[in-house]
């Protein structure tokens, strides 16, 4: 597996404040990478210089061999990216949004492959403002897949969804992960971290505090000593909310 | 610039034309609004149904017939005559509209000619802002000259009435109104329409999705340039119906003219709302300062009230306004068929105006 993007010393200021303080990492091609960290710790903002849309203030970001900060429109043509705050034109139905996509992209892929990709076949004549969020999230997804991208940014594709969608979105990027295709997404929950990442870095103050895979870190703090209160139970709250409400989706 | 470049712009502007068509409310105000505007000022500015007018005499002609003439015009019951002397005087009365006209009587008027009969020609002075009074004492003066002629004999006519107007002669107080309805339109699209909905599209994130995307500033201003002037042609062609079928608006130019000087101004005012939607980072920003700029066009460029009407050193600064030019060449390409030559200062001046105001628009633009 080969390296897709390289991360080198990365910088961003706001003023005085350094909101990502020099960080290197690379991502292997064809794994789901997670970047970690509390609220502000500079996660998006690092994905979002990857991305192109931010401009970045030292450093340097290779993307698929090519300078994000000097190719940026050819960096957007081979990414996807799904937003933290996504939104789309009202008053457009999801297959006339993804159709202007593809023209947006040059590309050519089939509208309604996509919207069954991400189980929204029934939603084609819809607009993304009567979608549910679980349902607008898969959309945002299907639209980010449109140019076939080598790499998919999610920026906390699973915030503020109901378990049941959660659960679904998991199943659909693990989906993605085999095509082939390379996930870098952030997130501030564990337990998806854990069930998704072959990687994960995690981040606090615009810092990189360790990068490895989720069992390692997990060895690792037991290396240190670590030890959890023990507790007996076999379920947690969770496990009797999908037990009595089901795996289905609810949109 | 390849296919591909245009293929965006154009993918864009199909989508923007779409929303638009299937937002209702949007639809009512971009269409219906300019057209009840020009119903309520059409129905203000036509079917005048007063017969008494209020004219001034300046009788500068000491012979006999002139001072029977100017008798018969007080005891007339259609006039109201006031003596006037000074004629500077009386014009600023008509200004403030206490007169409808003034009718001269030129020195030698009523001299007898070759045939030893009296001559001469009548001046009906009358105001643009009401030029159908003017043409109705002229109308009505003529009457009675034709009727002195006739008993006179005469077949070539010795006394004879000719209108003049600062501006324009025959032009219908509609016609007037209409040019600055045309004009309030295109303001209140360009300004008002995209100074709202790109700081909208901001707030939502709708822009940044689309930044997102390989799609450059360019692309999206030249795509909401497209969707802007198909808009404001469709709802133009509207307000031409309503002004042929219910007005009897008559169109002395030439369309394809027109239509040209239409486009520019509407990019010229598409630039406008660019700078402000651009620049704007929601729509608090942005409707201020859309207020800011949109008003003092609005009142003060000939769009609800003839710049001539304004004191002289307020005139003089709003010539130079951006709406100005546009008002003043749609008023004479329609109602003066003025050339395309004959417009260079109001071309001029919209040129100077775009440039002006895409280059601040191209440098305060942010994406959010």
């Amino acid at each position: 597996m080969g390296t897709i993007i390289s991360v080198k010393k990365l910088v961003k200021r706001y003023g005085d404040k350094t909101t990502v303080d020099g960080i290197s990492f690379s991502v292997k091609e064809g794994e789901v990478f997670g970047i970690l960290g509390p609220n502000g710790a500079g996660k998006t903002t690092t994905l979002e210089m990857i991305e192109a849309l931010r401009p970045i203030d030292g450093g340097e970001v290779m993307l698929d061999g090519l300078d994000v900060r000097k190719r940026p429109a050819q960096v957007k043509q081979i990414i996807g990216i799904q937003l933290q705050a996504t939104a789309f034109f009202d008053k457009l139905t999801l297959r006339e949004q993804l159709r202007m996509f593809n023209d947006l992209y040059g590309a050519n892929s089939n509208p309604d492959e996509l919207l069954a990709e991400v189980q929204l076949t029934d939603k084609a004549k819809s607009y993304v403002e009567n979608l549910s969020g679980g349902q607008r999230q898969r959309f945002s997804i299907a639209a980010a897949l449109v140019n076939n991208p080598r790499v998919l940014f999610l920026d906390e594709p699973t915030t503020g969804l109901d378990p049941q969608a959660r659960r679904n979105l998991w199943d659909l990027i693990q989906q993605i992960k085999k095509k082939g295709i390379t996930v870098v997404l952030t997130t501030h929950y564990m337990d998806e971290a854990e069930l998704l990442c072959d990687r994960i870095a995690i981040m606090d103050n615009g810092k990189i505090v360790t990068i490895n895979t989720p069992k390692n870190l997990i060895k690792e703090l037991i290396g240190r000593g670590f030890k959890k209160p023990q507790h007996v139970e076999q379920a947690n709250l969770e496990d009797v909310f999908i037990d009595l409400t089901g795996k289905d989706l609810r949109e | 610039m390849n296919r591909h470049y245009f293929k965006t712009i154009f993918a864009l502007a199909r989508a923007y034309t779409r929303r638009f068509f299937r937002d209702k409310v949007g639809l009512f105000f971009t269409f219906l609004f300019p057209l009840l505007f020009l119903f309520v000022f059409g129905y203000l500015n036509s079917g005048n149904t007063d017969i008494n007018f209020d004219v001034a005499v300046l009788n500068e002609s000491d012979t006999s017939f002139a001072t029977e003439f100017e008798k018969q015009l007080n005891d007339s019951e259609t006039f109201t005559v006031t003596d006037d002397t000074d004629f500077t005087a009386a014009t600023e009365r008509m200004g403030r509209g206490e007169l409808d006209s003034i009718v001269k009587l030129p020195e030698g008027f009523g001299t007898p000619n070759a045939q030893g009969q009296p001559s001469g020609e009548v001046v009906v002075y009358y105001s643009e802002a009401s030029p159908q009074s003017g043409q109705t004492v002229a109308a009505v003066l003529n009457q009675t000259l034709d009727q002195i002629n006739q008993s006179l004999g005469q077949s070539a006519p010795p006394l004879s009435v000719t209108q003049e107007s600062t501006a324009t002669a025959d032009l219908s107080a509609f016609d007037y109104v209409f040019a600055g309805l045309l004009g309030f339109t295109i303001l209140s699209l360009g300004i008002f329409g995209l100074a709202n909905q790109l700081p909208a599209e901001k707030k939502t994130g709708a822009l940044r999705r689309l930044r997102a995307a390989p799609v450059t500033s360019g692309q999206i201003i030249f795509a909401n340039m497209l969707y802007y002037m198909l808009v404001g042609i469709i709802s133009i062609v509207l307000m031409f119906l309503v002004a042929t079928f219910v007005f009897d608006f008559t169109m002395r130019g030439d369309w394809l003219l027109l239509f040209g000087y239409i486009v520019i101004s509407i990019v010229l005012m598409f630039g406008f709302g660019l700078a402000i939607g651009g620049w704007a980072k929601n729509e608090t920003q942005s409707a201020a300062l859309t207020q800011l700029v949109a008003l003092p066009m609005m009142f003060l460029s000939g769009v609800f009230f003839p710049r001539f009407l304004m004191p002289e050193w307020l005139q003089g600064i709003t010539t130079f306004f951006p709406l100005t030019p546009i008002v003043d060449g749609l008023r004479l390409i329609m109602t003066e068929s003025y050339s395309l030559f004959e417009l260079w200062p109001q071309i001029g001046l919209i040129a100077v105006w775009m440039v002006v105001i895409y280059v601040i628009a191209i440098r305060v633009f942010r994406w959010e």
